[in-house]
């Protein structure tokens, strides 16, 4: 009964907030009146239209360089930012080093990728990747490093050999940052995507948008748009709901 | 008194000092003293004055020290499998559920699932938790999570029990409770507890042993023995409440309180 009035309440405030979206959009349209800023709903008429030709698999392709790019980002950040969290030794010699690349913008570095690895895949997924590391790198190590002392001595005193410590405190300790610092870095994940695919590219969501804007088809270019939006609000969501799944302790 | 043989924790001379910003800091200064098997014995002191400092050095998680210490009549280390130690935030992982923290220890020594939950049943049965099981630390009592870590340590079937201010946290009635079922508990099993409390009534009322320490560095001020630990209505006998006014005047000397007292009316 209670749930269900929840579940209601929270979808009048989804409805609520879409259309004040739209009607935002519709209004700042009228405001702008220049076919480079179409209504949501000729915009909207051309996403549903061009889905159904080419821009579905734009949207598939893109969609697979972001996620491959993503996990692979996760498989080498997460045991390096624990490790360098929780081994002095090893983020002594290594931390000086992350530190002078973190700043560098790695999205410089796309024609050198594209020279090494061609104009491919491997070029975008490998810059985005770059870019993710090491901003889920950096918060793994600082929540590594963060963990109660006491913690980690309490489960020492049963007995626990460094794996153990890895197994049930550091990896369970830093999961709800994992998927943190996950969420926020797939929005910059998808911008680099979007640069990536600008370049010498003839597939994914960037090259379909630049296409359209090139060929002034304002319509299409929304559509691309709304795609990208559409990449990042599933990519946002379903973290989130991993999150629900993976670490239930925090919501109860 | 007791022979070599019979004492379950021995310290000779031990000093320990940590570093602090490139000074070293004395945390226990020339500590002896000895535990006999199967007996409990309270550490008590100022906050400062090193009685957690001590429990590390008894669980061996704390390496650098001077002097000796033998844990059942070896030198100590960390990987003895009979040391329990329990913290003073009980040590409870946050993301596991009551049954996977009691259920910790085993898993780390590889026991078998059926093994496993025998033992644990067993031992939340023992501080009445069972019901419990499916919950996390959050969501439990501050006296249920201390008994959860209890359960945890008792799960493993120490014959060594360390524990670091095991009942401060808790509300006075809940505390008298869990005096008495650790009180049972050992009466029980007869392990030997060595507790660290700054509660005078709880050192006597649980320690056969008292060791009186004083403040930085800690240093062994006295050593009372309190052979009536165990006897039922202890607490309410006259012996009980002269020992408390014996070790409160060893420990907080008369003058000091005086003065301070004064100090507050000025």
């Amino acid at each position: 009964m209670e749930m269900n009035g929840r579940k209601w309440a929270s979808a009048l405030y989804v409805t609520f907030s879409v259309t004040f979206l739209l009607l935002g959009w519709e209004l700042l349209s009228l405001a702008v009146n220049n076919p480079a800023l179409p209504g949501p709903l000729p915009a909207l008429t051309a996403f549903f239209r061009e889905l159904a030709g080419g821009l579905w698999g734009h949207f598939l392709v893109s969609s697979y360089r972001v996620v491959i790019s993503l996990v692979i980002s996760l498989v080498l950040a997460v045991p390096c930012g624990m490790v360098m969290g929780r081994e002095e030794k090893v983020d002594r010699l290594v931390a000086p080093l992350i530190y002078i690349i973190y700043p560098v913008p790695k999205i410089v570095f796309l024609p050198v990728l594209m020279v090494l690895l061609g104009i491919q895949d491997a070029s975008k997924i490998t810059l985005i990747t770059l870019v993710v590391f090491f901003q889920i790198l950096v918060p793994i190590r600082d929540a590594a490093r963060g963990i109660n002392p006491d913690l980690v001595n309490s489960v020492k005193s049963l007995g626990a050999r460094r794996r153990d410590i890895y197994l049930h405190v550091v990896w369970p300790a830093v999961l709800p940052e994992v998927l943190t610092s996950l969420r926020i870095a797939s929005g910059t994940a998808i911008a680099v995507l979007f640069f990536s695919e600008t370049i010498s590219s003839q597939e994914g969501l960037g090259y379909y948008l630049l296409d359209a804007w090139s060929r002034a088809v304002y319509t299409e270019m929304f559509a691309g748009i709304i795609a990208m939006s559409l990449l990042g609000f599933i990519i946002y969501t379903v973290l989130e709901h991993l999150e629900r799944w993976a670490c239930p302790w925090k919501y109860v | 008194m007791s022979a070599n043989g019979e004492l379950m924790v021995r310290v000779r001379g031990l000093s320990v000092s940590y570093q602090q910003q490139n000074k070293e800091i004395p945390a226990l200064r020339d500590v002896s003293f000895s535990v006999p098997k199967g007996s409990t014995c309270a550490l008590i002191g100022p906050s400062g004055c090193g009685k957690s400092t001590l429990l590390y050095v008894l669980s061996g998680l704390l390496r650098s020290w001077s002097g000796e210490v033998l844990v059942d009549g070896a030198p100590v280390t960390s990987c003895r499998r009979q040391t329990a130690l329990i913290l003073q935030d009980y040590g409870l992982l946050p993301w596991k559920k009551v049954y996977d923290n009691v259920a910790l220890g085993l898993d780390i020594r590889g026991e078998s699932r059926e093994k496993k939950y025998i033992k644990v049943k067993r031992v939340l049965n023992e501080v009445g938790l069972w019901e419990m099981r499916q919950r996390y630390p959050s969501q439990l009592s501050g006296g249920q999570r201390q008994r959860t870590g209890i359960a945890r340590a008792l799960a493993l079937e120490p014959d060594l029990l360390l524990m670091d201010e095991p009942f401060s946290s808790l509300d006075a009635l809940t505390r008298e409770k869990l005096q008495r079922q650790l009180l049972e508990i050992w009466q029980e099993k007869r392990m030997t507890v060595v507790l660290v409390t700054h509660s005078i009534e709880e050192a006597i009322f649980l320690g056969q042993r008292i060791i009186l320490l004083s403040g930085s560095p800690g240093r062994v001020l006295d050593i009372v023995e309190n052979p009536r630990v165990g006897e039922a209505g202890y607490r309410k006998t006259a012996e009980f409440h002269a020992l408390t006014t014996k070790l409160r005047e060893k420990l907080v000397p008369e003058r000091v309180e005086i003065s301070g007292g004064a100090g507050r009316w000025k």
